[in-house]
């Protein structure tokens, strides 16, 4: 394989600039008209993304360089707001609450996710259709509503989680008005509604092992647990990892949770909750555009962890 | 080739959907001054002999053109659809032809928010006729050009308005929102808690004194009866600081030249050793605002007062009936030396400058009739007093001395709500000076009010923090 790409380098690079240009053209070209048809339907998507993903991408990286309230003229003001952010106490507490919403989600999640994952497949069991339905039932409730009524779950006073505790004879916990415990009640919501998602994925693949391995491991005398650990953990890797770097997006995203649960100050703010506040409350575009990229460049660092892990496995 | 002319439609239709999707129809005003003229040019609203400018009502002869009236509304903007709506059923003829379109906002940044990102996209014919805005958020409209310069028509009905209503409508010398509302800090106080543990309310004439009522309570009734409340999570700095103890205790943000003062300030720390001796002595109790566990606590007697804007009617009203006739009202606590009581909120509403203003005379219509003409007014309140729906004072001097606006309410066992907006206003602090970066400094200040209430900081810490994140954020607030 080196060998070849070796062998064809040397061609290539023994025709001079001009042919090399040319043969690229007419390469282009010949490939271009072949595929028209392709490049056609292609096309609704492509020019999407340019209007509407690629250009407001361009258009905040210009932003984050000036000082603009949305209205007026834009001031050019460099890397000042990069400068500042570096030294906004405020961002890094959002960046740290985002890494630790980012950690518990892919803890949490994914092991739940497992977890109800084994259960539903569990052939045994009865009326899998209704069980499923209903771990689902998270994942199709409206955030914000959910939200509410966690907000009165945890309610210092009058909430029922207190409530239980001081019937267990304990003290009352505030929740959502202590600043070191108020990230827990967006991180319980986080994971109660992101589980059945990760859930059915989970659940197709457990149900595209091969029984066959399963019936081999019985012959052999595994237990459960070996079965686990042995089949269903490796035959998941794919899957798992693919859950974990969607999760990962998805989770440094996290907005609706600490937006609708607030806490004291921005003791459980999120990086994109702190960008839209920047944006759309005390109108700094420039600012937020800055911080949208720091977020951009952290997904990027995954994404292409994910670039190179797949290209190691022979998937990309 | 059928192939190619479906991929060929399909990329057509969305670069077609993209064009008709991103097309402005006009271009924006460039001047706060132009839609004004061409709105007198192609309205055909009231003019001279009828319009309120000249200083009388609405003539009853004018057809408003035909279309949609939109306006951008937050709160509670059904309760202003009805108004309008009434309006238009008073004037069946001139509106005929006219729908009212509301549009629900989540505050006033929201308001702007939308705003700002139509009048980005160039469709003006998409963006609203009138807005519901505040202060900081008016001020950054009014400074490009989005909003009617009205200046010419509310100045001459100052003399007829109560004293200081037009004071946060200003930006630059002009005046750029109507005002529809001006609410005073008022005390409420559930007078039966007072009975039971014989304490008397007229002590909280001073806030000295209602420090002091707050102990008694705390002593008699062994901790289960709290002072008041206090909102974590930005509503602290709201209720308690920008229009209550901060303006009373004559405190500054920033100074004449809009540098920070916030640290050094003698009113701040007034202002600040006052909350901090209510929240060290465990005087109030910690319940998020207009939630089910505050209204809980309120039927359950664990909270004896509220120290709140006059708005805060029409949450127990509607949460709480059971309370009715428990509750009485009074003006604010002062700080004995200073003699201000809380700040009153200024509501308004600001016509958008479009190029085609073809409402803006039908909102001057209407806002006139709604502040001047008791016909109107006394109808529009008795149907949200019909619904528990919110009702304030008038801002018209003349209409504040009707005998409508003295009626005695059984909900507070027979007190006059809409008598005590106005009474509450005597003596009322002046507000904070508004710049374009108050937004901002509201979010500084909240955040690390926060955390002094979650006990991360101490009051002087907070008040340090402040101090420099100001410092650092904003440097100099713009005008």
């Amino acid at each position: 394989m080196q060998a070849s790409l070796f062998y064809k380098a040397q061609v290539w690079f023994r025709g001079s600039k001009t042919e090399r240009h040319g043969n690229v053209m007419k390469n282009f070209q010949k490939g271009f008209k072949k595929h028209f048809n392709a490049y056609l339907f292609i096309s609704p998507f492509f020019i999407l993304f340019l209007v509407f993903q690629l250009f407001p991408m361009i258009w905040s990286l210009v932003l984050s360089f000036t000082e603009w309230n949305g209205l007026g003229p834009k001031e050019f003001v460099g890397v000042q707001n990069y400068v500042m952010l570096a030294k906004d106490p405020t961002f890094w507490t959002t960046v740290q609450n985002t890494f630790l919403y980012w950690l518990v989600a892919i803890v949490f999640v994914l092991f739940f996710a497992m977890m109800v994952a084994l259960l539903l497949s569990y052939k045994p069991l009865r009326a899998r259709g209704f069980f499923k339905s209903m771990t689902f039932f998270p994942y199709v409730c409206a955030t914000v509503a959910v939200g509410l009524i966690f907000n009165m779950l945890f309610d210092f006073n009058a909430g029922l989680i207190n409530e239980i505790l001081r019937m267990m004879g304990l003290e009352g916990v505030a929740w959502l008005t202590s600043t070191s415990l108020s990230k827990i009640p967006p991180m319980i919501l986080y994971v109660w509604r992101n589980t059945p998602w990760y859930t059915i994925i989970i659940m197709s693949g457990i149900l595209n092992i091969p029984a066959d391995y399963y019936e081999a491991a019985t012959v052999d005398g595994a237990n459960v647990f070996q079965k686990f650990f042995k089949i269903t953990l490796p035959c998941l890797g794919d899957i798992l990892f693919f859950c974990f770097l969607t999760l990962t997006v998805e989770s440094w995203k996290i907005f609706a949770e600490p937006y609708v649960m607030v806490g004291p100050g921005s003791s459980n703010m999120s990086m994109f909750q702190y960008m839209y506040q920047n944006s759309f409350v005390i109108f700094k575009m420039g600012y937020a555009s800055a911080i949208g990229y720091i977020l951009t460049m952290i997904l990027l660092v995954f994404s292409l962890i994910q670039f190179f892990i797949m290209r190691r496995n022979g998937e990309a | 080739m059928k192939t190619r002319l479906i991929a060929t439609l399909l990329a057509a239709c969305t670069l077609a959907s993209i064009a008709a999707g991103c097309g402005g129809s006009e271009a924006p005003a460039e001047s706060s001054s132009a839609a004004p003229e061409s709105s007198e040019a192609e309205a055909p609203a009231s003019s001279e002999a009828g319009t309120p400018a000249a200083g009388g009502t609405y003539s009853g002869t004018t057809k408003y053109p035909e279309g949609k009236f939109v306006f951008y509304g937050y709160g509670q903007p059904q309760f202003m659809l009805e108004q309008y709506q009434l309006w238009f059923d008073m004037h069946k003829e001139a509106t005929e032809g006219v729908e009212i379109e509301m549009i629900q906002c989540e505050g006033g940044e929201d308001a702007r928010k939308k705003v700002t990102l139509t009048y980005q996209s160039g469709a003006m014919d998409e963006m609203p006729d009138v807005v519901q805005t505040a202060t900081a958020q008016m001020m950054d409209m009014a400074k490009n050009g989005i909003l009617m310069d009205v200046t010419d028509f509310l100045q001459p009905l100052e003399p007829e308005m109560l004293d200081g209503v037009t004071g946060d409508v200003q930006y630059d010398g002009k005046m750029y929102a109507l005002p529809d509302s001006f609410r005073p800090q008022l005390l409420f106080y559930n007078q039966e808690i007072f009975d039971q543990y014989e304490i008397d309310p007229a002590q909280m004439d001073t806030m000295e004194g209602y420090i002091e009522v707050g102990r008694q309570l705390k002593e008699k009734s062994g901790g289960k009866v709290y002072l008041s409340f206090a909102s974590p999570s930005q509503k602290t700095w709201a209720y308690w600081g920008r229009r209550g103890l901060w303006p009373q205790a004559k405190a500054r943000i920033w100074d004449d030249e809009g540098n920070v003062v916030f640290g050094s300030d003698e009113g701040t720390k007034l202002a600040a050793s006052t909350l901090d001796t209510l929240f060290k002595e465990d005087l109030l109790l910690r319940s998020q605002v207009m939630q089910p566990p505050l209204y809980d606590s309120i039927r359950n007697g664990e909270v004896a007062t509220f120290y709140i804007g006059a708005f805060w009617d029409e949450f127990i009203r509607k949460n709480t009936p059971e309370i009715a006739g428990k509750w009485r009202m009074m003006t604010a606590p002062k700080y004995e030396d200073i003699g201000l009581r809380g700040a009153p909120v200024t509501g308004m509403m600001a016509i958008v400058n479009k190029p085609d203003a073809k409402y803006a005379d039908l909102f001057k219509d209407i806002w006139y009739d709604y502040m001047f003409t008791a016909e109107y007014r006394n109808q529009h309140a008795q149907n949200m007093a019909d619904e528990d729906g919110p009702c304030w004072n008038p801002i018209s001097k003349a209409l504040s001395e009707d005998p409508f606006w003295k009626s005695p309410d059984p909900f507070y066992g027979d007190q006059s709500f809409k008598e005590m907006e106005t009474v509450g206003l005597k003596d009322a602090a002046p507000n904070m000076v508004v710049t374009s970066s108050d937004a901002e400094a509201d979010t500084i200040i909240s955040d690390e009010l926060d955390r002094y209430i979650a006990g991360d900081q101490d009051m002087d810490t907070t008040i340090k923090n402040i101090d420099e994140q100001l410092k650092a954020k904003i440097g100099t607030a713009k005008n």
